[in-house]
């Protein structure tokens, strides 16, 4: 005889460790209650005050790639073994939790999501803004009509030499950093140019209209992507940046980190 | 006894009557205009959360309402003044006069020490916000030093406006403000000539980022100018320049 509460406890038997993503104070406060299980809080911040925090640093709408990032966060700073049991509890619908599931620890599924904000030379903040601009540049495009960009983020100095100017680059002597929002309308408007955009480690744009030159040896991208995909790709490969490249064709966001696609998102779901 | 006589004798009485009853009206006129005239400035919501506004909840009142008060007595006192001297001059002593001389002044010093008070809840509440990126937990002595300069600003004041001697306080609040000042430049005389340095590399950038730069013995390629550093790397070596020492000894650009 079998009742759903019951069936529900099979999703919950045996873990190791309680995922919370964004919960409310009092959601927390009855889950630290819980004995033999560790909860984790994944959040934007730490507003509960939690001891074991990974922070989320965009709000993901794919559940998928949340629960991805907070396994991997927690994989990374030691707070869960390979190979334990986790309930992730989050939000798909509304703002208040309502999805459970079950997820094993697993390091060889390493996605390189959370490697991407957090052990890139960049810091995670201007990761984030630039993912920020370019979702945005993503869902609305310019005046309408969908575009295509490329940022590439950190290791500026090494990028500038690994590539070479279109032509004048419009933020000669501008000492603008990505994140404030005039500059968010600068690039919007810039992005009708051709070329990539370079920011270095801090946020500040070194250059527009960049003509990419890394050596596309041995990169390997999911087959029907684009020239601007493969020199995104290509250029994280040969120096330690991270590369933002939204796409023309499809709409989708890309990041690139060490010659590899680690993350793709749908700026529509933002 | 006529009583055209008694009228005589007793207009006095019926002139101090009227004088109480017009400052009685003009009183509450007047407390009932500070008070809109305050809440249409949005002083109510600027005070809220502050400690004086909180002192004046545990009184039961609010701040715009005890300041709007404070204007309502100020009118009473003066009328019943004036009463007593029409009534009888003798009572009206030298002494009265300077009690009524003096009054405004316990009255402005009350006011600046109420928005001195809030003044200094707000800056202490600025400041923290500020730096509420700053994770360390001692940056809490800024914004409450912060606050007690400007209650301290704001009492002094307030002293000087009722002719109590401050004159030592004036030299302490000097003493303090500049040992905080010489401390700054000491201890940032580093900082401020990078800084210096770093605006002109800044405004003029004689080397970009990706330029190949020796900078005494470091050589390397430009990741990165702020205003105080520049970050030169070379082969899995990181050099963080101050600028003053680029500005100092020379930068060398190298081509090829």
């Amino acid at each position: 005889m079998s009742s759903l509460p019951g069936l529900a406890t099979d999703l919950v038997d045996g873990v190791d460790a309680l995922f919370l993503f964004s919960p409310s104070g009092s959601y927390y406060e009855r889950a630290t209650d819980l004995e033999d299980t560790d909860v984790v809080v994944v959040a934007q911040e730490n507003t509960v005050g939690a001891d074991e925090f990974v922070e989320l640093p965009l709000d993901f709408a794919e559940v998928t790639e949340r629960v991805r990032f907070g396994v991997e966060g927690a994989l990374d700073n030691g707070v869960v073994e390979d190979g334990e049991l986790l309930a992730c509890a989050t939000s798909v619908f509304g703002d208040d939790i309502d999805t459970i599931s079950r997820v094993r620890a697993d390091d060889s599924a390493h996605s390189g999501i959370y490697d991407l904000f957090v052990n890139s030379r960049a810091d995670p903040s201007v990761i984030r803004d630039v993912l920020d601009v370019v979702i945005e540049l993503g869902r609305k495009g310019q005046k309408g009509k969908p575009v295509g960009a490329l940022f590439v983020v950190g290791d500026a100095g090494k990028v500038m030499n690994k590539s070479r100017p279109l032509s004048y680059n419009p933020f000669e002597k501008s000492h603008v950093h990505v994140g404030d929002p005039i500059v968010n309308v600068m690039l919007k408007e810039f992005s009708r140019l051709d070329g990539a955009f370079v920011i270095t480690d801090s946020g500040k744009i070194a250059s527009a209209y960049r003509y990419l030159e890394p050596s596309a040896e041995g990169v390997d991208i999911p087959k029907g992507l684009g020239t601007r995909h493969m020199a995104a790709a290509s250029i994280t490969r040969d120096t330690n940046a991270v590369s933002v490249v939204l796409s023309e064709s499809d709409g989708l966001v890309r990041a690139f980190k060490g010659g590899e696609l680690v993350l793709e998102l749908d700026p529509e779901a933002y | 006894m006529e009583v055209s006589q008694f009228v005589a004798e007793n207009y006095d009485y019926i002139l101090a009557a009227v004088i109480v009853a017009l400052g009685f009206v003009t009183g509450v006129l007047a407390r009932r205009m500070n008070e809109r005239v305050m809440e249409a400035l949005g002083v109510g919501d600027a005070v809220e959360g502050t400690s004086v506004e909180r002192t004046a909840r545990d009184f039961g009142t609010t701040t715009t309402a005890f300041v709007a008060r404070i204007s309502g007595w100020v009118i009473y006192g003066v009328a019943i003044v004036l009463a007593v001297r029409v009534v009888n001059p003798l009572l009206a002593t030298a002494l009265w006069v300077q009690v009524t001389g003096y009054l405004p002044n316990v009255v402005i010093a009350l006011v600046v020490l109420v928005v001195g008070l809030i003044a200094g809840d707000k800056a202490e509440l600025a400041v923290s916000e500020r730096l509420r990126g700053v994770k360390l937990p001692e940056i809490g002595v800024i914004p409450v030093a912060a606050r007690y300069s400007v209650v301290f600003v704001a009492a002094l004041v307030a002293l000087s406006q009722l002719g109590v001697a401050t004159t030592a306080l004036v030299v302490a609040f000097a003493a303090y403000l500049a040992a905080g000042i010489i401390l700054t430049v000491v201890a940032t005389r580093d900082l401020l000539a990078a800084g210096a340095a770093g605006l002109y590399l800044l405004l003029t950038e004689p080397y970009g980022i990706g330029d190949t730069i020796r900078v005494e013995d470091m050589e390397g390629f430009v990741q990165e100018v702020d205003v105080f550093v520049t970050r030169i790397e070379d082969d899995g070596t990181e050099y963080v320049v101050p600028n003053h020492l680029v500005l100092r000894s020379g930068v060398v650009r190298v081509i090829d």
